[in-house]
């Protein structure tokens, strides 16, 4: 089968047709890595070319993530066997004191499109949580979201606290939301910025040297 | 030239009707924090006094909507739209649950009543204290923030825009309804403005296309401007983020004002003076992210200089920051810039 034709139901949000063609894939033992690699993630990568491109915003971006979350309902219980890898492991959450999780979901939409495992601590995280998972977890990236002007500051504060509690090192660091900006990323210590969602899962790829 | 001293009222009208007042006008939305900073132990109405700010905002979500506590430890309650919302460190209730999940929740919806007493407790203390002398500024949710945020949630509304636009609009009549006679009620207790809250666009970029923006956005915003010149208000509508190309969306809708030409979106108020400052009152837009959380005062000071060298030129320009004095607000800082606005804000200016 053609897998173009998965990639262009992501592109078009068309959630059926994602359904239907990932089932007939793995009824036709395509390998999952290829069911990803030769239909999501290009789907996906052109979703996020379209969102750079001012051609696609937060709409088109949401039936997407629809198509690939259907996608993945049927392929992330085979991840992980034989042939089928992770990128890697990703933990994500939105810094203390800010509750808003719409940019947050939608990284980790891409993030698991493009074959990341992503474990999402949710919202208004505090420093000791972001510590405590990453002394705890076997991360390669740590993803902190701060949608608020006035929150941001807590981004700083956490990897202030991962460095005090030793692990800083043990991960990388990516800093993104709506106000951030790769020099304040820089200037707080992050290894790395991303500003939307579409963005992160390149950032993410280039950190671990699989972009 | 001799310029009459004007209230705060005044001056504020003036700016709206983007002509020079006696000087540039200024009012905020102040956290507690600051507010305990500089003046420990004051109401936010003796605050606005003993600054002699020239207006007072009451927030919709905070003095006129109910809710109820769902889980207190976690700082949940339910709002009275029937949604969850989550109360930040900044005491802001962020929704994080909407009302509406489906097509059969929108069918036996029950709107809650915009003509209970109680809502306008707030606003009666207000007029009383201030009708007259300073600018009465009352809140109302953007039928889109509301419809995303409290009544859809964001993922909700976004896939209705795509897949089920009627859904949008069915939702968008409701909301309008309780807006609508919120506003009228307000109207008859003495409200100035009605500051129209919701965000239109990221950091990047506007929330939607041009078209969804020209079909979703903008008819139930204008709605809301026309009604409230309708009864004698003027509007001013506040979002944060690049509204670069959608602005004239904004303005073509009738707003009297504009806040807060988000300067960390790349809006820099010299241009939109330029482009626009002839239609709208520029609001803004000194920085809250950078120069008034960790800036020098005598940083405040210049920025403060340079947004009404920019922008105060003929009037139409209230002073402000770039979205409101936060918790993280250095309170010097705002103090340094209230002055800096006394300080240069005096018409006619004298700044290039």
């Amino acid at each position: 089968m053609n897998l173009e034709e998965l990639s262009q139901a992501v592109v078009a949000g068309d959630i059926d047709t994602a359904e239907k063609l990932t089932k007939e894939a793995i009824a036709s033992h395509i390998p999952i890595a290829d069911i990803l690699g030769a239909g999501l993630v290009p789907g996906l990568r052109r979703v996020g070319e379209l969102f750079e491109k001012g051609e696609y915003y937060l709409p088109e971006l949401i039936v997407s993530g629809d198509a690939v979350a259907r996608a993945l309902d049927y392929l992330e219980p085979m991840m992980g066997q034989k042939g089928a890898s992770y990128m890697g492991r990703y933990l994500i959450g939105t810094v203390q004191g800010d509750v808003h999780d719409l940019g947050k979901n939608i990284v980790i939409m891409m993030l698991r499109g493009n074959g990341w495992e992503v474990t999402d601590l949710g919202v208004d995280v505090s420093p000791q949580e972001f510590c405590s998972a990453v002394s705890t977890g076997d991360y390669q990236i740590v993803g902190i979201s701060s949608l608020l002007t006035m929150t941001m500051v807590n981004s700083a504060k956490t990897i202030e606290a991962l460095k005090a509690a030793g692990v800083r090192d043990k991960v990388k660091v990516m800093v993104g939301g709506a106000p951030t900006t790769a020099e304040w990323a820089a200037q707080i210590g992050a290894d790395a910025h991303a500003k939307d969602g579409p963005m992160a899962a390149i950032v993410a790829a280039e950190l671990v040297g699989k972009s | 030239m001799v310029v009459r001293k004007m209230n705060g009222l005044e001056r504020v009208m003036t700016a709206l009707r983007l002509k020079e007042p006696d000087r540039v006008p200024h009012f905020e939305r102040i956290a507690g924090k600051v507010r305990e900073g500089i003046l420990p132990g004051a109401s936010e109405e003796d605050f606005v006094e003993h600054m002699d700010l020239d207006g007072i905002r009451f927030i919709d979500r905070t003095h006129s909507w109910s809710y109820e506590t769902v889980d207190e430890a976690k700082r949940i309650k339910r709002d009275q739209w029937g949604g969850l919302v989550r109360y930040t460190s900044e005491d802001n209730p962020v929704p994080v649950e909407p009302a509406i999940k489906s097509e059969k929740d929108l069918e036996n919806y029950v709107l809650p009543d915009p003509d209970e007493e109680w809502r306008y407790e707030y606003l009666k203390q207000l007029a009383k204290r201030f009708k007259g002398e300073r600018a009465i500024v009352v809140g109302v949710t953007d039928i889109f923030a509301l419809g995303r945020e409290n009544i859809l949630g964001d993922v909700g509304y976004f896939r209705a825009m795509v897949k089920n636009p009627d859904f949008i609009y069915r939702t968008s009549e409701i909301i309008l309804d309780y807006q609508l006679r919120y506003m009228r009620n307000c109207s008859e207790l003495g409200v100035d403005i009605f500051w129209v809250n919701g965000d239109w666009a990221m950091t990047e970029r506007p929330m939607v296309s041009r078209e969804f923006t020209e079909k979703f956005l903008a008819p139930p915003f204008k709605k809301l401007v026309d009604y409230a010149h309708s009864l004698g208000v003027s509007v001013i509508k506040h979002t944060d983020g690049n509204i670069w190309p959608i602005y004239d969306t904004i303005i073509d809708a009738g707003t009297d004002g504009l806040h807060p030409i988000d300067p960390m979106a790349g809006m820099d108020i010299g241009e939109a003076k330029a482009k626009f400052g002839d239609k709208v009152c520029l609001c803004g837009n000194v920085s809250c992210a950078f120069s008034l959380v960790s800036g020098t005062e005598e940083e405040v000071r210049q920025e403060t200089r340079e947004v009404i060298r920019k922008a105060g030129k003929g009037g139409g320009l209230i002073c402000m920051s770039s979205n409101s004095i936060h918790s993280g607000v250095n309170p010097k800082n705002y103090l340094a810039m209230v002055k800096a606005i006394r300080e240069f804000g005096q018409y006619p200016l004298a700044l290039d």
